[in-house]
């Protein structure tokens, strides 16, 4: 049974007794050390999935750890740290990092949208088989951090923080600032969307999974699919797919 | 699609919206009460269920990613760095 409600708890130290404004600078420093520190590895995985490379995912959690302790005094000891620390990295990767590839990411947006939007509800219609479902089980990071890559950032974030992190909706909203509604729509949204991709890739490798059938010759010069990102026809005739596939 | 899906919604989109919030831990008392037994009853959605499942894991499990040593470091000189600079 999925339990990840840990969001609201709040660390174990985080002591709401401390008082902020009697509070040495030392002393903040060292709350800010032992308590903000604690969520690096937290953050530095959203700002993966935000920036998608290591340099920028660093620059962007060393960017927002400053801006933190900067405003570490507005920070209400015993509320939710953790939420507070990520509204800070999303807002600085807005400010500083969504500018710079905006225009190309946006123009594409919709389309993208519409079209995987389509896909993921043919998914659901059809059912898997549960071939499909044990390789989505066994699906590579790789592909699922594509998969969640290629849906549009608004989704992505949302999808990343309720399911990765387990916020509450409410939790998401101010992260994101935006309506409660809004961050259900883009859940909806997202999971649909990466839900499709996930099967599509599951589906590939649940294929290749299963013994491979004898076929009748292949027929040459045929209808052959060149751009074969088809499994189920290179399934039969080639062997060594995996390999490249893993690449992908 | 069972008749009986109809309770947790009238069509493929709210029960999937419906199990999501399930899954959230969005619902009240009640409404969980009236997911929870119909995914006992129900093995299309009780698939639909297991479905949204793995997918959480899995996306859990491949987004955990550990911070380079170094960033830890790195983040506490910078902030060092701006005491000084404030003249503290």
């Amino acid at each position: 049974m999925e339990t990840h409600k840990t969001a609201q708890a709040p660390s174990e130290h985080d002591d709401p007794e401390v008082d902020v404004t009697e509070e040495s600078d030392a002393a903040r420093r060292q709350r800010f050390e032992r308590d903000a520190l604690e969520y690096v590895d937290q953050l530095y995985s959203a700002a993966m999935r935000m920036t998608r490379n290591p340099q920028d995912a660093e620059d962007l959690v060393q960017e927002a750890y400053t801006k933190a302790y900067s405003s570490f005094h507005q920070y209400r000891p015993g509320t939710n740290l953790k939420a507070w620390l990520y509204r800070i990295l999303t807002n600085t990767y807005i400010n500083l990092y969504r500018k710079r590839q905006r225009q190309p990411q946006q123009a594409a947006t919709d389309t993208v949208e519409d079209w995987q939007m389509a896909k993921a509800a043919q998914h659901t219609s059809t059912g898997l088989r549960s071939a499909e479902t044990e390789a989505l089980d066994h699906l590579p990071d790789s592909d699922v951090k594509d998969a969640l890559q290629a849906i549009p950032e608004e989704f992505r974030l949302a999808v990343y923080f309720a399911d990765v992190e387990g916020f509450a909706y409410k939790e998401i909203a101010e992260i994101l600032d935006i309506p409660i509604g809004t961050v259900m729509s883009r859940l909806h949204r997202g999971r649909k969307l990466l839900r499709g991709l996930l099967t599509d890739y599951a589906r590939e490798r649940g294929i290749k999974v299963e013994p491979k059938t004898p076929k009748a010759a292949p027929k040459k010069g045929g209808t052959k699919t060149t751009t074969s990102k088809n499994a189920e026809s290179d399934a039969g005739t080639t062997g060594g797919t995996e390999e490249q596939e893993a690449g992908r | 699609m069972s008749a009986d899906c109809e309770k947790i919604g009238d069509c493929e989109d709210a029960r999937i919206q419906r199990l999501y919030e399930y899954l959230d831990g969005a619902l009240t008392h009640e409404d969980l009460e009236e997911v929870r037994s119909h995914l006992e009853e129900c093995t299309e959605c009780a698939h639909e269920y297991d479905l949204e499942c793995i997918i959480r894991s899995v996306v859990r499990r491949s987004c955990t990613e550990k911070a380079p040593d170094a960033l830890k470091v790195n983040i506490m000189a910078r902030i060092s760095q701006i005491r000084v600079e404030a003249g503290h």
